[in-house]
Protein backbone atom coordinates (compact mmCIF):
# COMPACT_ATOMS: atom_id res chain seq x y z
CA UNK A 1 0.00 0.00 0.00
CA UNK A 2 1.36 3.42 -0.93
CA UNK A 3 2.24 5.49 2.12
CA UNK A 4 2.74 2.48 4.41
CA UNK A 5 6.18 1.45 3.19
CA UNK A 6 7.68 2.86 6.40
CA UNK A 7 6.14 -0.02 8.30
CA UNK A 8 7.77 -2.86 6.39
CA UNK A 9 10.50 -1.58 4.07
CA UNK A 10 13.33 -1.63 6.62
CA UNK A 11 12.85 -5.32 7.36
CA UNK A 12 14.51 -6.34 4.11
CA UNK A 13 15.63 -3.10 2.50
CA UNK A 14 16.69 -0.88 5.39
CA UNK A 15 20.32 -1.94 5.55
CA UNK A 16 20.88 -1.60 1.82
CA UNK A 17 19.08 1.76 1.64
CA UNK A 18 21.45 3.01 4.36
CA UNK A 19 24.41 1.61 2.42
CA UNK A 20 23.36 3.31 -0.81
CA UNK A 21 22.76 6.64 0.94
CA UNK A 22 26.25 6.36 2.39
CA UNK A 23 27.64 5.71 -1.09
CA UNK A 24 25.70 8.73 -2.37
CA UNK A 25 27.50 10.92 0.18
CA UNK A 26 30.78 9.80 -1.39
CA UNK A 27 30.00 11.33 -4.80
CA UNK A 28 32.46 14.01 -5.95
CA UNK A 29 31.62 17.54 -4.83
CA UNK A 30 31.91 20.90 -6.58
CA UNK A 31 35.28 21.47 -4.87
CA UNK A 32 36.56 18.14 -6.24
CA UNK A 33 35.48 19.07 -9.76
CA UNK A 34 37.13 22.52 -9.44
CA UNK A 35 40.42 20.86 -8.49
CA UNK A 36 40.14 18.29 -11.26
CA UNK A 37 39.37 20.92 -13.91
CA UNK A 38 42.60 22.72 -13.02
CA UNK A 39 44.84 19.69 -13.44
CA UNK A 40 47.59 19.91 -16.03
CA UNK A 41 48.25 16.19 -16.51
CA UNK A 42 46.54 12.84 -15.93
CA UNK A 43 48.94 12.19 -13.05
CA UNK A 44 47.57 15.33 -11.37
CA UNK A 45 44.07 13.91 -11.79
CA UNK A 46 45.22 10.65 -10.21
CA UNK A 47 46.71 12.62 -7.33
CA UNK A 48 43.46 14.50 -6.71
CA UNK A 49 41.38 11.34 -6.96
CA UNK A 50 43.63 9.60 -4.44
CA UNK A 51 41.96 11.75 -1.76
CA UNK A 52 38.50 10.49 -2.81
CA UNK A 53 36.89 7.03 -2.70
CA UNK A 54 38.57 6.24 -6.03
CA UNK A 55 42.00 6.44 -4.36
CA UNK A 56 42.51 2.71 -3.61
CA UNK A 57 41.56 1.80 -7.21
CA UNK A 58 44.04 4.17 -8.86
CA UNK A 59 46.97 4.15 -6.46
CA UNK A 60 48.76 1.17 -8.04
CA UNK A 61 48.41 2.32 -11.63
CA UNK A 62 51.78 3.16 -13.17
CA UNK A 63 52.52 6.32 -15.12
CA UNK A 64 51.95 7.32 -17.83
CA UNK A 65 48.23 7.03 -17.25
CA UNK A 66 45.68 6.77 -20.00
CA UNK A 67 42.11 8.09 -20.02
CA UNK A 68 40.66 4.60 -20.48
CA UNK A 69 42.61 3.36 -17.42
CA UNK A 70 41.04 6.03 -15.21
CA UNK A 71 37.56 5.13 -16.50
CA UNK A 72 38.15 1.37 -16.05
CA UNK A 73 39.32 1.71 -12.45
CA UNK A 74 36.50 4.07 -11.50
CA UNK A 75 34.02 1.62 -13.08
CA UNK A 76 35.55 -1.21 -11.01
CA UNK A 77 34.63 0.70 -7.86
CA UNK A 78 31.00 0.96 -9.02
CA UNK A 79 30.96 -2.75 -9.87
CA UNK A 80 32.29 -3.69 -6.41
CA UNK A 81 29.63 -1.58 -4.70
CA UNK A 82 26.91 -3.06 -6.90
CA UNK A 83 28.01 -6.65 -6.27
CA UNK A 84 28.06 -6.03 -2.53
CA UNK A 85 24.49 -4.70 -2.64
CA UNK A 86 23.31 -7.52 -4.92
CA UNK A 87 24.66 -10.27 -2.71
CA UNK A 88 22.97 -8.73 0.32
CA UNK A 89 19.62 -8.13 -1.41
CA UNK A 90 16.51 -10.29 -1.15
CA UNK A 91 13.57 -10.46 -3.52
CA UNK A 92 12.21 -8.28 -5.05
CA UNK A 93 15.17 -5.91 -4.57
CA UNK A 94 17.62 -8.42 -6.07
CA UNK A 95 15.54 -8.61 -9.27
CA UNK A 96 15.31 -4.81 -9.31
CA UNK A 97 19.10 -4.55 -9.01
CA UNK A 98 19.55 -7.07 -11.83
CA UNK A 99 17.23 -5.06 -14.05
CA UNK A 100 19.58 -2.09 -13.70
CA UNK A 101 22.35 -4.06 -15.47
CA UNK A 102 20.35 -5.39 -18.44
CA UNK A 103 21.15 -2.23 -20.45
CA UNK A 104 24.86 -3.01 -20.13
CA UNK A 105 24.18 -6.61 -21.05
CA UNK A 106 22.54 -5.48 -24.30
CA UNK A 107 25.51 -3.21 -25.05
CA UNK A 108 27.92 -6.10 -24.46
CA UNK A 109 25.94 -8.45 -26.73
CA UNK A 110 25.98 -5.88 -29.52
CA UNK A 111 29.70 -5.20 -28.99
CA UNK A 112 30.59 -8.90 -29.31
CA UNK A 113 28.34 -9.46 -32.34
CA UNK A 114 29.59 -6.33 -34.13
CA UNK A 115 33.22 -7.08 -33.33
CA UNK A 116 32.81 -10.67 -34.60
CA UNK A 117 31.25 -9.36 -37.80
CA UNK A 118 34.37 -7.23 -38.23
CA UNK A 119 36.62 -10.27 -37.67
CA UNK A 120 37.99 -9.15 -34.33
CA UNK A 121 39.41 -11.50 -31.71
CA UNK A 122 36.86 -12.59 -29.09
CA UNK A 123 39.26 -12.13 -26.17
CA UNK A 124 39.93 -8.57 -27.27
CA UNK A 125 36.17 -7.93 -27.37
CA UNK A 126 35.58 -9.47 -23.96
CA UNK A 127 38.17 -7.15 -22.41
CA UNK A 128 36.18 -4.15 -23.64
CA UNK A 129 32.80 -5.34 -22.33
CA UNK A 130 31.22 -3.49 -19.43
CA UNK A 131 31.72 -5.57 -16.26
CA UNK A 132 28.14 -4.97 -15.09
CA UNK A 133 26.80 -6.60 -18.25
CA UNK A 134 28.80 -9.85 -18.19
CA UNK A 135 27.15 -13.26 -18.15
CA UNK A 136 28.49 -16.81 -18.35
CA UNK A 137 28.00 -17.73 -21.99
CA UNK A 138 28.88 -14.32 -23.45
CA UNK A 139 31.93 -15.64 -25.34
CA UNK A 140 29.70 -18.05 -27.30
CA UNK A 141 28.06 -15.09 -29.02
CA UNK A 142 30.90 -15.06 -31.55
CA UNK A 143 29.60 -18.32 -33.07
CA UNK A 144 26.17 -17.02 -34.17
CA UNK A 145 25.57 -16.02 -37.81
CA UNK A 146 22.04 -14.64 -37.50
CA UNK A 147 19.62 -13.59 -34.79
CA UNK A 148 17.87 -16.93 -34.64
CA UNK A 149 21.18 -18.67 -33.84
CA UNK A 150 22.07 -15.86 -31.43
CA UNK A 151 18.89 -16.58 -29.50
CA UNK A 152 18.99 -20.39 -29.75
CA UNK A 153 22.68 -20.85 -28.86
CA UNK A 154 23.25 -18.20 -26.24
CA UNK A 155 20.57 -15.77 -25.26
CA UNK A 156 17.77 -18.23 -24.51
CA UNK A 157 19.35 -18.86 -21.08
CA UNK A 158 19.93 -15.22 -20.26
CA UNK A 159 17.60 -12.55 -18.86
CA UNK A 160 17.50 -10.98 -22.35
CA UNK A 161 15.62 -13.97 -23.83
CA UNK A 162 12.10 -12.46 -23.45
CA UNK A 163 13.23 -9.34 -25.33
CA UNK A 164 14.18 -11.24 -28.45
CA UNK A 165 10.69 -12.20 -29.57
CA UNK A 166 10.30 -8.97 -31.55
CA UNK A 167 13.55 -9.19 -33.46
CA UNK A 168 14.13 -12.83 -34.29
CA UNK A 169 14.79 -13.24 -38.00
CA UNK A 170 16.91 -15.57 -40.08
CA UNK A 171 18.57 -12.67 -41.84
CA UNK A 172 22.32 -12.58 -41.57
CA UNK A 173 23.63 -10.05 -39.12
CA UNK A 174 24.83 -6.79 -40.71
CA UNK A 175 25.36 -3.26 -39.42
CA UNK A 176 21.76 -2.11 -39.94
CA UNK A 177 20.20 -5.28 -38.50
CA UNK A 178 22.48 -5.06 -35.47
CA UNK A 179 21.50 -1.45 -34.86
CA UNK A 180 17.81 -2.30 -35.11
CA UNK A 181 18.38 -5.28 -32.82
CA UNK A 182 20.12 -3.08 -30.24
CA UNK A 183 17.33 -0.52 -30.15
CA UNK A 184 14.55 -3.14 -30.24
CA UNK A 185 16.11 -5.00 -27.31
CA UNK A 186 16.53 -1.80 -25.34
CA UNK A 187 12.93 -0.82 -26.04
CA UNK A 188 11.68 -4.21 -24.81
CA UNK A 189 13.93 -3.98 -21.73
CA UNK A 190 12.68 -0.52 -20.77
CA UNK A 191 9.05 -1.55 -21.17
CA UNK A 192 9.64 -4.70 -19.08
CA UNK A 193 11.44 -2.74 -16.36
CA UNK A 194 8.60 -0.22 -16.35
CA UNK A 195 5.99 -2.97 -15.90
CA UNK A 196 8.05 -4.57 -13.12
CA UNK A 197 8.21 -1.26 -11.24
CA UNK A 198 4.47 -0.74 -11.71
CA UNK A 199 3.92 -4.18 -10.19
CA UNK A 200 6.05 -3.25 -7.17
CA UNK A 201 3.76 -0.28 -6.61
CA UNK A 202 4.08 2.42 -3.97
CA UNK A 203 6.83 5.05 -4.01
CA UNK A 204 9.03 2.77 -6.15
CA UNK A 205 6.42 2.74 -8.93
CA UNK A 206 5.89 6.48 -8.75
CA UNK A 207 9.55 7.48 -8.76
CA UNK A 208 10.76 4.85 -11.21
CA UNK A 209 7.91 5.62 -13.64
CA UNK A 210 9.10 9.20 -13.87
CA UNK A 211 12.76 8.20 -14.31
CA UNK A 212 12.07 5.48 -16.88
CA UNK A 213 9.64 7.70 -18.82
CA UNK A 214 12.36 10.34 -19.08
CA UNK A 215 14.79 7.68 -20.27
CA UNK A 216 12.31 6.51 -22.91
CA UNK A 217 11.71 10.06 -24.12
CA UNK A 218 15.42 10.82 -24.28
CA UNK A 219 16.04 7.67 -26.29
CA UNK A 220 13.25 8.64 -28.69
CA UNK A 221 14.84 12.05 -29.30
CA UNK A 222 18.33 10.56 -29.72
CA UNK A 223 17.10 7.89 -32.14
CA UNK A 224 15.36 10.62 -34.16
CA UNK A 225 18.42 12.88 -34.29
CA UNK A 226 20.83 10.03 -35.07
CA UNK A 227 18.63 8.62 -37.83
CA UNK A 228 18.22 11.89 -39.76
CA UNK A 229 19.93 11.47 -43.12
CA UNK A 230 20.29 7.66 -42.79
CA UNK A 231 18.54 4.79 -44.56
CA UNK A 232 16.25 4.10 -41.59
CA UNK A 233 12.67 4.53 -42.78
CA UNK A 234 10.04 6.44 -40.83
CA UNK A 235 8.17 3.24 -39.99
CA UNK A 236 11.32 1.55 -38.71
CA UNK A 237 12.11 4.64 -36.69
CA UNK A 238 8.66 4.67 -35.12
CA UNK A 239 9.02 0.99 -34.17
CA UNK A 240 12.12 1.79 -32.09
CA UNK A 241 10.28 4.23 -29.79
CA UNK A 242 9.08 2.80 -26.45
CA UNK A 243 5.37 2.49 -25.77
CA UNK A 244 5.37 4.73 -22.73
CA UNK A 245 6.68 8.11 -21.70
CA UNK A 246 5.48 11.68 -21.99
CA UNK A 247 6.00 11.74 -25.75
CA UNK A 248 3.93 8.57 -26.29
CA UNK A 249 1.97 8.47 -28.60
CA UNK A 250 1.52 11.90 -30.23
CA UNK A 251 5.06 13.13 -29.74
CA UNK A 252 6.35 9.93 -31.31
CA UNK A 253 4.13 10.49 -34.37
CA UNK A 254 5.69 13.91 -34.90
CA UNK A 255 9.24 12.75 -34.15
CA UNK A 256 8.91 9.91 -36.65
CA UNK A 257 8.54 12.39 -39.53
CA UNK A 258 11.27 14.81 -38.40
CA UNK A 259 13.98 15.53 -40.98
CA UNK A 260 15.77 18.44 -39.34
CA UNK A 261 17.26 18.75 -35.88
CA UNK A 262 16.89 22.41 -35.05
CA UNK A 263 13.51 23.30 -36.46
CA UNK A 264 11.34 20.24 -36.21
CA UNK A 265 12.70 18.37 -33.16
CA UNK A 266 12.64 21.60 -31.20
CA UNK A 267 9.07 22.28 -32.37
CA UNK A 268 7.99 18.81 -31.15
CA UNK A 269 9.72 19.00 -27.78
CA UNK A 270 8.68 22.54 -26.93
CA UNK A 271 5.01 21.41 -26.87
CA UNK A 272 5.75 19.46 -23.69
CA UNK A 273 6.23 21.75 -20.65
CA UNK A 274 8.67 19.49 -18.74
CA UNK A 275 11.02 19.58 -21.75
CA UNK A 276 10.64 23.28 -22.50
CA UNK A 277 13.25 24.03 -19.85
CA UNK A 278 15.74 21.81 -21.69
CA UNK A 279 15.28 23.56 -25.01
CA UNK A 280 15.11 27.03 -23.50
CA UNK A 281 18.78 26.61 -22.53
CA UNK A 282 19.75 26.00 -26.14
CA UNK A 283 19.85 28.69 -28.74
CA UNK A 284 19.36 27.99 -32.44
CA UNK A 285 22.11 25.81 -33.84
CA UNK A 286 23.27 24.55 -30.43
CA UNK A 287 22.02 21.03 -30.95
CA UNK A 288 25.42 19.74 -29.88
CA UNK A 289 24.66 20.87 -26.31
CA UNK A 290 21.46 18.83 -26.26
CA UNK A 291 23.22 15.85 -24.67
CA UNK A 292 24.44 17.98 -21.78
CA UNK A 293 20.98 19.50 -21.32
CA UNK A 294 19.44 16.02 -21.09
CA UNK A 295 22.09 14.82 -18.66
CA UNK A 296 21.49 17.86 -16.43
CA UNK A 297 17.74 17.20 -16.38
CA UNK A 298 18.37 13.52 -15.62
CA UNK A 299 20.73 14.37 -12.74
CA UNK A 300 18.15 16.75 -11.30
CA UNK A 301 15.50 14.00 -11.31
CA UNK A 302 17.91 11.39 -9.92
CA UNK A 303 18.89 13.67 -7.02
CA UNK A 304 15.21 14.23 -6.23
CA UNK A 305 14.79 10.44 -5.83
CA UNK A 306 16.86 10.66 -2.62
CA UNK A 307 14.38 13.10 -1.08
CA UNK A 308 11.99 10.25 -0.37
CA UNK A 309 12.61 7.12 1.71
CA UNK A 310 11.55 3.47 1.59
CA UNK A 311 11.68 2.85 -2.12
CA UNK A 312 14.02 1.14 -4.60
CA UNK A 313 14.45 4.22 -6.78
CA UNK A 314 17.47 5.27 -4.69
CA UNK A 315 19.44 2.25 -5.97
CA UNK A 316 18.68 3.08 -9.60
CA UNK A 317 19.43 6.77 -8.96
CA UNK A 318 22.74 6.01 -7.27
CA UNK A 319 23.93 3.74 -10.10
CA UNK A 320 23.02 6.37 -12.68
CA UNK A 321 24.66 9.19 -10.73
CA UNK A 322 27.89 7.18 -10.45
CA UNK A 323 27.81 6.50 -14.18
CA UNK A 324 27.39 10.23 -14.77
CA UNK A 325 30.33 10.90 -12.46
CA UNK A 326 32.47 8.45 -14.41
CA UNK A 327 31.42 10.20 -17.65
CA UNK A 328 32.48 13.51 -16.09
CA UNK A 329 35.87 12.06 -15.12
CA UNK A 330 36.27 10.66 -18.63
CA UNK A 331 35.56 14.06 -20.19
CA UNK A 332 37.85 15.96 -17.81
CA UNK A 333 40.64 13.44 -18.46
CA UNK A 334 40.22 13.76 -22.23
CA UNK A 335 40.32 17.57 -22.07
CA UNK A 336 43.45 17.49 -19.89
CA UNK A 337 45.15 14.85 -22.07
CA UNK A 338 44.37 16.83 -25.26
CA UNK A 339 45.35 20.17 -23.68
CA UNK A 340 41.87 21.56 -24.24
CA UNK A 341 40.95 22.60 -20.70
CA UNK A 342 38.88 25.52 -22.00
CA UNK A 343 36.34 22.95 -23.27
CA UNK A 344 35.97 21.12 -19.95
CA UNK A 345 32.67 22.74 -19.08
CA UNK A 346 31.10 21.72 -22.41
CA UNK A 347 30.10 18.32 -21.06
CA UNK A 348 30.68 18.16 -17.29
CA UNK A 349 27.42 17.88 -15.34
CA UNK A 350 27.78 18.74 -11.68
CA UNK A 351 26.03 16.52 -9.15
CA UNK A 352 25.20 18.27 -5.90
CA UNK B 1 97.50 69.69 -102.22
CA UNK B 2 93.80 70.05 -101.63
CA UNK B 3 93.26 66.47 -102.85
CA UNK B 4 96.00 65.20 -100.58
CA UNK B 5 94.36 67.14 -97.74
CA UNK B 6 90.96 65.64 -98.58
CA UNK B 7 92.27 62.05 -98.52
CA UNK B 8 93.31 62.08 -94.84
CA UNK B 9 90.03 63.78 -93.88
CA UNK B 10 88.05 61.05 -95.68
CA UNK B 11 90.07 58.40 -93.97
CA UNK B 12 89.62 60.24 -90.74
CA UNK B 13 85.92 60.46 -91.30
CA UNK B 14 85.76 56.79 -92.12
CA UNK B 15 87.85 55.98 -89.09
CA UNK B 16 85.70 58.21 -86.98
CA UNK B 17 82.58 56.61 -88.42
CA UNK B 18 83.94 53.17 -87.71
CA UNK B 19 84.86 54.27 -84.21
CA UNK B 20 81.44 55.71 -83.67
CA UNK B 21 79.92 52.52 -85.03
CA UNK B 22 82.01 50.51 -82.62
CA UNK B 23 81.09 52.84 -79.80
CA UNK B 24 77.46 52.53 -80.79
CA UNK B 25 77.73 48.76 -80.80
CA UNK B 26 79.37 48.85 -77.42
CA UNK B 27 76.64 51.11 -76.14
CA UNK B 28 74.01 48.79 -77.59
CA UNK B 29 75.76 45.80 -76.04
CA UNK B 30 76.05 47.63 -72.75
CA UNK B 31 72.41 48.55 -72.90
CA UNK B 32 71.52 44.98 -73.72
CA UNK B 33 73.65 43.74 -70.85
CA UNK B 34 71.99 46.24 -68.53
CA UNK B 35 68.57 45.13 -69.64
CA UNK B 36 69.50 41.50 -69.17
CA UNK B 37 70.84 42.28 -65.73
CA UNK B 38 67.61 44.02 -64.86
CA UNK B 39 65.63 41.06 -66.13
CA UNK B 40 67.78 38.68 -64.12
CA UNK B 41 67.39 40.82 -61.01
CA UNK B 42 63.68 40.89 -61.61
CA UNK B 43 63.65 37.11 -61.93
CA UNK B 44 65.68 36.76 -58.74
CA UNK B 45 63.28 39.04 -56.88
CA UNK B 46 60.36 37.10 -58.30
CA UNK B 47 61.94 33.81 -57.16
CA UNK B 48 62.59 35.16 -53.70
CA UNK B 49 59.04 36.51 -53.50
CA UNK B 50 57.69 33.18 -54.70
CA UNK B 51 59.75 31.38 -52.07
CA UNK B 52 58.52 33.69 -49.30
CA UNK B 53 54.90 33.40 -50.47
CA UNK B 54 54.98 29.63 -50.61
CA UNK B 55 56.69 29.48 -47.20
CA UNK B 56 53.97 31.71 -45.75
CA UNK B 57 51.29 29.50 -47.28
CA UNK B 58 53.07 26.41 -45.89
CA UNK B 59 53.17 27.80 -42.35
CA UNK B 60 49.52 28.88 -42.53
CA UNK B 61 48.50 25.40 -43.68
CA UNK B 62 50.52 23.75 -40.87
CA UNK B 63 48.72 25.92 -38.31
CA UNK B 64 45.34 25.14 -39.90
CA UNK B 65 46.10 21.38 -39.87
CA UNK B 66 47.03 21.48 -36.20
CA UNK B 67 43.78 23.19 -35.19
CA UNK B 68 41.64 20.92 -37.43
CA UNK B 69 43.17 17.76 -35.96
CA UNK B 70 42.75 19.06 -32.40
CA UNK B 71 39.11 19.81 -33.14
CA UNK B 72 38.64 16.33 -34.64
CA UNK B 73 40.09 14.55 -31.61
CA UNK B 74 37.92 16.57 -29.23
CA UNK B 75 34.81 15.84 -31.30
CA UNK B 76 35.71 12.13 -31.21
CA UNK B 77 36.02 12.30 -27.42
CA UNK B 78 32.69 14.13 -27.30
CA UNK B 79 31.07 11.41 -29.43
CA UNK B 80 32.50 8.75 -27.12
CA UNK B 81 31.13 10.67 -24.13
CA UNK B 82 27.70 10.89 -25.77
CA UNK B 83 27.38 7.38 -27.26
CA UNK B 84 29.30 5.45 -24.63
CA UNK B 85 32.71 3.76 -24.61
CA UNK B 86 31.29 0.45 -25.89
CA UNK B 87 30.00 2.09 -29.09
CA UNK B 88 33.04 4.21 -29.97
CA UNK B 89 35.90 1.79 -29.52
CA UNK B 90 38.95 0.58 -31.42
CA UNK B 91 37.77 -3.04 -31.15
CA UNK B 92 34.91 -2.22 -33.53
CA UNK B 93 37.21 -1.26 -36.41
CA UNK B 94 36.82 -3.59 -39.37
CA UNK B 95 39.64 -6.09 -39.92
CA UNK B 96 38.03 -7.53 -43.06
CA UNK B 97 39.71 -6.76 -46.35
CA UNK B 98 38.12 -3.79 -48.07
CA UNK B 99 39.32 -1.31 -50.71
CA UNK B 100 40.71 2.01 -49.54
CA UNK B 101 38.11 4.74 -49.26
CA UNK B 102 40.64 7.39 -50.28
CA UNK B 103 43.74 7.24 -52.49
CA UNK B 104 46.58 9.62 -53.28
CA UNK B 105 47.76 10.23 -56.84
CA UNK B 106 51.38 11.42 -57.23
CA UNK B 107 52.41 12.95 -60.57
CA UNK B 108 55.47 14.78 -61.86
CA UNK B 109 55.05 18.41 -62.88
CA UNK B 110 53.80 18.56 -66.49
CA UNK B 111 56.02 19.97 -69.21
CA UNK B 112 59.21 19.80 -67.16
CA UNK B 113 60.90 16.51 -67.71
CA UNK B 114 63.89 17.31 -65.53
CA UNK B 115 61.84 18.88 -62.76
CA UNK B 116 61.66 17.06 -59.43
CA UNK B 117 58.48 18.90 -58.49
CA UNK B 118 55.75 16.45 -57.63
CA UNK B 119 52.04 17.11 -57.50
CA UNK B 120 49.71 15.30 -55.10
CA UNK B 121 46.01 14.80 -55.77
CA UNK B 122 43.60 13.32 -53.23
CA UNK B 123 40.90 10.99 -54.56
CA UNK B 124 38.26 10.73 -51.82
CA UNK B 125 35.68 7.95 -51.61
CA UNK B 126 37.45 6.10 -54.40
CA UNK B 127 36.16 2.68 -53.26
CA UNK B 128 32.72 3.41 -54.73
CA UNK B 129 34.29 4.20 -58.10
CA UNK B 130 32.72 7.63 -57.76
CA UNK B 131 35.98 9.42 -57.04
CA UNK B 132 35.87 12.86 -55.51
CA UNK B 133 39.00 13.94 -57.41
CA UNK B 134 37.16 13.30 -60.67
CA UNK B 135 34.34 15.36 -59.19
CA UNK B 136 36.89 18.13 -58.66
CA UNK B 137 37.90 17.93 -62.34
CA UNK B 138 34.28 17.95 -63.41
CA UNK B 139 33.59 20.99 -61.25
CA UNK B 140 36.63 22.86 -62.61
CA UNK B 141 35.45 21.87 -66.09
CA UNK B 142 32.07 23.31 -65.29
CA UNK B 143 33.70 26.49 -64.02
CA UNK B 144 35.55 26.79 -67.34
CA UNK B 145 32.26 26.33 -69.18
CA UNK B 146 30.50 29.11 -67.30
CA UNK B 147 32.46 32.08 -68.70
CA UNK B 148 31.69 30.79 -72.19
CA UNK B 149 28.07 30.24 -71.33
CA UNK B 150 27.70 33.78 -70.08
CA UNK B 151 28.61 34.98 -73.54
CA UNK B 152 26.03 32.80 -75.22
CA UNK B 153 22.91 34.33 -76.49
CA UNK B 154 20.40 31.71 -75.32
CA UNK B 155 19.53 32.10 -71.63
CA UNK B 156 17.28 29.05 -71.77
CA UNK B 157 20.20 26.86 -72.80
CA UNK B 158 22.16 28.35 -69.91
CA UNK B 159 19.35 27.52 -67.47
CA UNK B 160 19.07 23.96 -68.76
CA UNK B 161 22.82 23.47 -68.44
CA UNK B 162 22.92 24.87 -64.87
CA UNK B 163 19.99 22.74 -63.71
CA UNK B 164 21.55 19.57 -65.15
CA UNK B 165 24.91 20.49 -63.59
CA UNK B 166 23.18 21.14 -60.27
CA UNK B 167 21.42 17.78 -60.50
CA UNK B 168 24.68 16.00 -61.31
CA UNK B 169 26.55 17.65 -58.43
CA UNK B 170 23.60 16.92 -56.11
CA UNK B 171 23.71 13.23 -57.06
CA UNK B 172 27.45 13.13 -56.45
CA UNK B 173 26.98 14.84 -53.04
CA UNK B 174 24.40 12.19 -52.11
CA UNK B 175 26.82 9.47 -53.14
CA UNK B 176 29.59 11.03 -51.05
CA UNK B 177 27.23 11.29 -48.09
CA UNK B 178 26.40 7.57 -48.46
CA UNK B 179 30.10 6.71 -48.55
CA UNK B 180 30.67 8.74 -45.39
CA UNK B 181 27.83 6.90 -43.62
CA UNK B 182 29.25 3.59 -44.83
CA UNK B 183 32.64 4.41 -43.29
CA UNK B 184 31.00 5.31 -39.98
CA UNK B 185 28.86 2.17 -39.96
CA UNK B 186 31.60 0.30 -38.03
CA UNK B 187 30.31 2.23 -35.00
CA UNK B 188 26.67 1.48 -35.84
CA UNK B 189 24.23 3.02 -38.30
CA UNK B 190 22.59 5.42 -35.81
CA UNK B 191 25.57 7.48 -34.69
CA UNK B 192 25.66 10.82 -32.95
CA UNK B 193 26.08 14.02 -35.02
CA UNK B 194 29.26 14.57 -33.00
CA UNK B 195 30.84 11.50 -34.58
CA UNK B 196 29.88 12.75 -38.04
CA UNK B 197 31.44 16.12 -37.19
CA UNK B 198 34.64 14.33 -36.12
CA UNK B 199 34.67 12.48 -39.46
CA UNK B 200 34.36 15.76 -41.37
CA UNK B 201 37.18 17.31 -39.34
CA UNK B 202 39.54 14.43 -40.13
CA UNK B 203 38.49 14.56 -43.78
CA UNK B 204 39.37 18.27 -43.86
CA UNK B 205 42.68 17.48 -42.15
CA UNK B 206 43.49 14.94 -44.88
CA UNK B 207 42.80 17.53 -47.60
CA UNK B 208 44.99 20.03 -45.75
CA UNK B 209 47.79 17.45 -45.54
CA UNK B 210 47.75 17.04 -49.33
CA UNK B 211 47.77 20.82 -49.78
CA UNK B 212 50.77 20.97 -47.41
CA UNK B 213 52.58 18.35 -49.51
CA UNK B 214 51.95 20.39 -52.69
CA UNK B 215 52.96 23.63 -51.00
CA UNK B 216 56.12 22.02 -49.63
CA UNK B 217 56.96 20.84 -53.12
CA UNK B 218 56.52 24.44 -54.33
CA UNK B 219 58.67 25.76 -51.44
CA UNK B 220 61.51 23.36 -52.26
CA UNK B 221 61.28 24.20 -55.97
CA UNK B 222 61.40 27.96 -55.27
CA UNK B 223 64.28 27.45 -52.84
CA UNK B 224 66.23 25.54 -55.50
CA UNK B 225 65.74 28.39 -57.97
CA UNK B 226 66.89 31.00 -55.44
CA UNK B 227 69.88 28.85 -54.51
CA UNK B 228 70.90 28.40 -58.14
CA UNK B 229 70.79 32.14 -58.76
CA UNK B 230 72.84 32.83 -55.65
CA UNK B 231 75.36 30.17 -56.64
CA UNK B 232 75.52 31.55 -60.17
CA UNK B 233 76.08 35.14 -59.04
CA UNK B 234 78.86 34.08 -56.60
CA UNK B 235 80.59 32.06 -59.33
Amino acid sequence: MYGFEAMTFNIHGGYLEAIVRGHRAGLLTAADYNNLCQCETLDDIKMHLSATEYGPYLQNEPSPLHTTTIVEKCTLKLVDEYKHMLCQATEPLSTFLEYITYGHMIDNVVLIVTGTLHERDVQELLEKCHPLGMFDSIATLAVAQNMRELYRLVLVDTPLAPYFSECITSEDLDDMNIEIMRNTLYKAYLEDFYKFCQKLGGATAEIMSDLLAFEADRRAVNITINSIGTELTRDDRRKLYSNFGLLYPYGHEELAVCEDIDQVVRAVMEKYPPYQSIFSKLSYGESQMLDKAFYEEEVKRLCLAFEQQFHYGVFFAYMRLREQEIRNLMWISECVAQNQKSRVHDSVVFIF
Amino acid sequence: MEVEQEKPSLENVQARQQEKQREGEVVIVEEEEEQQQQVEEGEENANVLQFMDSMDAYLTLIHSLSSTIRQGWLELASARHSMGASRVNTVLLDHKFHPAATTLLVTQDEGKVDSMKQHFTLCKWASSGNEKCSLGEAKSGQDKLHPQLRHRASSQLYEEKTSSEYKASHEVDDQVQKERSKSLSVFGTLVSPKLRAAQLSFETALETLVEIANTRSAVLCAFDKVNKKLGGSKG
